[in-house]
């Protein structure tokens, strides 16, 4: 089967084409052509070690690629790394930091030196929203008031580009509601492109409208969430006694499943052809209904090559 | 007002948004003049994407529901409880329930039978409750003993 890799024409934001990477002897990225479209929230969602993080890393220019070409806000990361990071919001999977001994509101002041336009009413009210105390200790901060800080560092400067690996892990369910709010509130001002890595697709389900799904290297689907729910469905279907289904769809199928003699089958492709070809082979179909955002990458991480 | 959103439902979260307005409507929760949220704010109360919150408005102004105005978000324009828009909240609804009932492999015949005897028992519950709490409101005691 065919999932749709490539978005097509347009103007994006970041694009990778053939991207690979290595670390020693295991490859972590094999020919990855990222397309994300300007002013998009695409999640890529992946399982761990999937290859997420060394994706981002490299549109941040902080690895070196084996191969493939990157674009971040038409720059090569690589030649022009202080300049693409400048634009950019990252919020890191680990906050390594190696500012231990100050307080978080010296780590502002810290990181607003390095941004013009950085914006400190909103740095503020950031901190306020994410109830981050700024005389704690950098060293001494829980993973989620970690995650909170990261946040705050990244908006504040109101960069075009926000990449955000994992940003809901660790916070609790009242925080993440607030930096959803927060990420709605920051697209609506800003019209920024971001990018979230995730293995939690339902904590950002609303906001997204790109998907992109990573498997071992790869990126095996890349589309906008509306040909997704319009083209992968759930089909639930009685089927005869003894049939034995339908070779001509095999291809299609992302996931079957079902008890007795009623089939839930997950298919990729055109609504009414699959019902028809489902008809033909005897099948009564009795419902097809599009997925959720999390069903679907569930189905299409969980396939069968 | 609030717009309820739901992440388990498939639906695009514009439809969500869209059917959400013109229910309010059918319903009377919103009337004409009703000011609706601007897109950053209906997007940060709902967490959705301010794009699909653009849509949504941009389809309620083409179905004649909202007009636009600068700065602001939308303000109702058509008034609430039309006939035909309670109408086609009903059709809408029972819809549902059909493709519900033939998801479950319940005929449609089956659905209907159903759905009147649910009616009627709901109906005789009401009127025992009532009975049980004799003329409180008409202020005229007539079983109490």
């Amino acid at each position: 089967m065919t999932l749709p890799v490539r978005l097509g024409d347009g103007t994006f934001a970041i694009a990778t084409h053939d991207l690979t990477k290595r670390f020693g002897r295991d490859t972590a990225l094999r020919g990855v052509d990222l397309q994300v479209p300007e002013g998009a929230v695409y999640v890529l969602v992946g399982p761990n070690g999937a290859g997420k993080t060394t994706t981002l890393k490299l549109l941040l220019g902080l690895y070196a690629a084996d191969g493939g070409s990157v674009r971040v806000l038409g720059m090569d990361p690589r030649a022009r790394g202080p300049e693409v990071r400048a634009q950019v919001g990252y919020v890191p999977e680990r906050g390594d930091w190696g500012y231990g001994y100050m307080s978080v509101g010296r780590l502002l002041e810290h990181h607003a030196a390095y941004f013009p336009r950085w914006d400190w009413p909103y740095a503020m009210s950031l901190a306020q929203r994410l109830d981050v105390g700024l005389d704690r200790k950098v060293g001494k901060l829980s993973k989620g008031m970690t995650r909170r800080v990261h946040l705050v560092l990244a908006m504040a400067h109101r960069p075009p580009l926000l990449l955000l690996d994992e940003p809901t892990d660790g916070l609790d369910p009242v925080m993440r509601d607030e930096t959803l709010g927060l990420l709605a509130e920051h697209v609506a001002d800003t019209g920024a492109t971001v990018l979230i890595s995730t293995h939690l697709v339902h904590e950002v389900d609303r906001l997204a409208d790109h998907l992109g799904v990573m498997r071992d290297g790869r990126l095996t689907a890349q589309l906008p969430r509306e040909v997704l729910h319009q083209n992968l469905r759930r089909y639930r279907a009685e089927v005869p006694a003894g049939w034995t289904g339908v070779p001509r769809l095999d291809a299609n199928v992302v996931k079957r499943g079902g008890v007795g003699r009623e089939i839930q089958w997950s298919v990729w492709g055109d609504e009414r052809e699959v019902a028809r070809t489902l008809a033909e082979s005897g099948a009564t179909l009795r419902d097809a209904a599009p997925l959720t955002l999390e069903d679907a990458a569930v189905v299409l991480l969980s396939r069968k090559d | 007002m609030q717009l309820a959103i739901d992440t388990a439902d498939a639906r695009p979260i514009e439809t969500q948004i869209v059917d959400e307005v013109r229910r309010a409507l059918a319903v009377g929760a919103l009337e004409a003049g009703s000011p609706l949220p601007a897109v950053r704010t209906l997007a940060a109360e709902l967490r959705v994407n301010p794009g699909a919150v653009a849509r949504a408005y941009q389809v309620l102004q083409e179905q004649g529901v909202v007009e636009m105005r600068w700065g602001h978000g939308p303000v109702v324009t058509r008034p609430a409880g039309a006939s035909e828009d309670r109408a086609a909240l009903a059709k809408r609804v029972a819809e549902h329930a059909l493709r519900e009932a033939r998801r479950h492999g319940v005929q449609p015949r089956e659905l209907a039978e159903a759905l009147r005897a649910a009616i009627a028992a709901q109906a005789s519950e009401r009127s025992t409750e009532r009975s049980e709490r004799p003329g409180e409101h008409a202020g005229t005691p007539l079983h109490r003993s």
